[in-house]
């Protein structure tokens, strides 16, 4: 069978799209245990995102959101979550980072639009049913559905595109 | 017998392969008989043709004779030329030797050759069966009939049209004929009145039997069946009927006006001939489609593509889809499968799914399908020879990992999008709310992914409407069910990557 790595259901062997969710499988590859070791994946890595300069980042942050718009970088430390979104008048729950000043507006962010956490060594994002979405490398996340990031991903918050950078990862 | 120069080809002559058993010579042989009989069929040279089945029936069907007559044809055997193109597509190269079952899906696509996208089509021989009933008032009975006005007045000289309209019992108020006074016959549609309930069986019956008055295997011979509303206790009827009308090579389609028709009714009447029912939301639109629908009968190029195969151990055929044109699911119990017409423009393709059980993979290669698809082309004076469907697959221990041809993939992403509503449908049979909520979110946000909105934002209404009412609503789960078949036709709005 093929396990969709998108939501864990699984599927009949030669399936070609998930039958729960929809994703893509990646097919017969799954078929096969490989062993990876973590040299591969730390190769991978390296290639799939050169890493921009982070030396103003505070020694403990785990995760910094670059925002490729403006190219400004957002150092995250000192909490395991983060809810990502904007501040608007006689709203109830603020987000904590407030993208506002980065055309959140204009570029579809939700006021509650998506949080990250950390979660052991890995680091996770969900949308929080934003009215545009949550993309993660072009791909439309399922609100409330957690999927895990890697060093280099592409997040979309409706049009707002933040590259994730780990830390030690 | 002076067919050509050569010897005549019996075996062509009777459209039949050189390893045809006697059954299949003999049902070819009375098939061709009674098309070609000359107190039937007066064409010009059809007599002579008729000569030549009977001498190739008479060889073919005496062993001796058969064997003496092998003998003087080449020893290999030449594939017969087709009249038609096709093509077969696999979702993957390969099988893969594994301990437990696994898909394959294969896509079937035939197309009429270049030259035939040219030639006219055959003359159509098509019975209108109009709803009367009292729910039609208004509105979408006006609009029908403009619509069925339009359609007289686009008809070719060639065609032949009959109009009946039924409620609790049918009238016939235009008979099959060929049609020279027009604006005369207009009147009499003008003329409809709504009254009376639903009884799809009395206006099936009287169509068929307009049809039948000037049935000809020349002719495009189509039933056409509109109703916005539900019949009671006649529907085996109706369905035996259908049955009936495939094996005369008739076709129905239908169309479902609003909400309250029983679109699992008419999908299984319809595809029983190879047709294929559609969903009418907006009256406005009735015009459109019916237009539509004469305009594809117009193009048919062959009709009655019939698949028949013979079972293979460890393989389950699991469903059939067809694509384009008019997308639908076709029953595979029936024997043998009805896949409907290839259009002059239009390439009908075929999507079946297979799935192959661990004891069908242990040797190097699997023969996954036996089968031999007819089809006939009524502008082919002689039987358009059977394609033998022989399909096979190596069986490898390790998977390929080639990605499906994107033709392939996109029609897998589309049916992916079919099922997850009639996924839901089944959770909501069985009173699985919440399963059936989450399903119809999840292809909500599919739809949206692959920028289908409106029909995204018809998936989240029914969500709504199934949290209150724990059912979907019989306008918006139509909306559902056709709007996601419609989907095959559509290009893909964006890329989907490999």
């Amino acid at each position: 069978m093929i396990i969709c790595s998108n939501c864990r259901h699984e599927n009949v062997s030669g399936a070609v799209f998930c039958e729960e969710c929809g994703a893509q499988l990646d097919g017969v590859e799954t078929l096969v245990t490989q062993a990876i070791t973590n040299e591969q994946i730390e190769e991978e890595l390296r290639k799939k995102a050169p890493r921009p300069e982070t030396d103003s980042a505070p020694a403990n942050s785990w995760l910094s959101l670059h925002l490729m718009d403006s190219g400004k970088i957002l150092p995250l430390a000192s909490r395991n979550e983060f809810t990502l979104g904007r501040l608007s008048e006689g709203q109830p729950i603020m987000p904590d980072i407030d993208l506002t000043p980065y055309q959140a507006y204009a570029s579809g962010v939700s006021r509650l639009h998506a949080v990250v956490k950390r979660d052991g060594s890995q680091v996770l994002v969900m949308d929080l049913g934003s009215s545009n979405g949550t993309y993660l490398n072009g791909r439309r996340l399922n609100p409330h559905m957690e999927e895990m990031l890697h060093h280099g991903d592409i997040v979309a918050l409706g049009k707002l595109k933040i590259q994730i950078l780990l830390r030690n990862i | 017998m002076m067919m050509s120069p050569l010897r005549p080809d019996y075996y062509a002559l009777l459209g039949v392969s050189r390893n045809a058993t006697v059954e299949e010579i003999k049902r070819a042989y009375f098939e061709s008989a009674q098309r070609l009989h000359p107190d039937k069929n007066k064409a010009a040279g059809e007599t002579e043709l008729f000569l030549g089945v009977q001498q190739a029936y008479e060889v073919l069907s005496n062993p001796k004779r058969r064997t003496q007559y092998d003998a003087t044809l080449p020893a290999a055997e030449q594939p017969p030329a087709l009249p038609y193109e096709y093509r077969i597509l696999y979702s993957r190269p390969s099988l893969v030797r594994l301990d437990e079952p696994q898909m394959l899906y294969v896509v079937l696509e035939l197309r009429a050759p270049p030259e035939a996208r040219k030639t006219t089509a055959p003359p159509l021989n098509v019975a209108l069966v109009l709803d009367r009933s009292t729910s039609m008032q208004g509105e979408k009975l006006d609009v029908l009939k403009s619509a069925a006005i339009q359609v007289m007045r686009n008809l070719r000289p060639q065609d032949i049209l009959s109009v009946i309209t039924f409620s609790d019992r049918a009238e016939v108020i235009i008979p099959a004929a060929y049609h020279q006074e027009r604006s005369r016959l207009e009147g009499r549609i003008h003329m409809i009145q709504p009254s009376g309930a639903t009884e799809i069986y009395q206006g099936l019956e009287a169509g068929v039997k307009e049809v039948m008055r000037s049935l000809d295997s020349k002719r495009i011979n189509h039933l056409i069946l509109l109703t916005d509303g539900q019949t009671y206790g006649d529907e085996q009827q109706c369905l035996d009927l259908a049955t009936r009308l495939a094996e005369n090579a008739i076709g129905i389609s239908c169309l479902g006006l609003g909400g309250d028709w029983n679109d699992i009714f008419l999908d299984v009447l319809s595809t029983r001939t190879g047709g294929s029912a559609s969903h009418i939301s907006d009256p406005q639109d009735i015009k459109r489609l019916l237009l539509e629908k004469f305009n594809a009968l117009a193009q048919v190029f062959a009709e009655d593509i019939n698949l028949e195969f013979k079972p293979v151990e460890g393989v389950d055929l699991s469903s059939v889809f067809r694509l384009q044109p008019d997308p639908s699911p076709v029953p595979t119990d029936g024997k043998p499968i009805h896949l409907g017409t290839i259009l002059q423009d239009t390439s009908t393709r075929v999507l079946f799914e297979y799935i192959i059980q661990p004891k069908a993979v242990q040797s190097e290669k699997l023969a996954f399908m036996d089968g031999t698809l007819r089809v006939s082309i009524s502008s082919n004076p002689l039987p358009v020879p059977p394609l033998r469907l022989a399909l096979q697959r190596p069986v490898t221990d390790s998977p390929e990992a080639d990605p499906p041809p994107p033709e392939v993939l996109h029609a897998l992403s589309r049916l992916m999008l079919y099922r997850m509503q009639e996924r839901a449908r089944i959770e909501i049979e069985k009173g699985n709310i919440h399963t059936a909520t989450r399903q119809l979110e999840t292809l909500a946000s599919n739809l949206l992914a692959q920028g289908e909105r409106s029909l995204a934002q018809t998936v989240m209404l029914e969500v709504d409407f199934l949290q209150k009412q724990h059912a979907l609503s019989d306008e918006g789960g139509k909306k559902m069910k056709y709007g996601t078949r419609a989907l095959f036709l559509a290009p893909p709005k964006k890329e989907i990557v490999p």
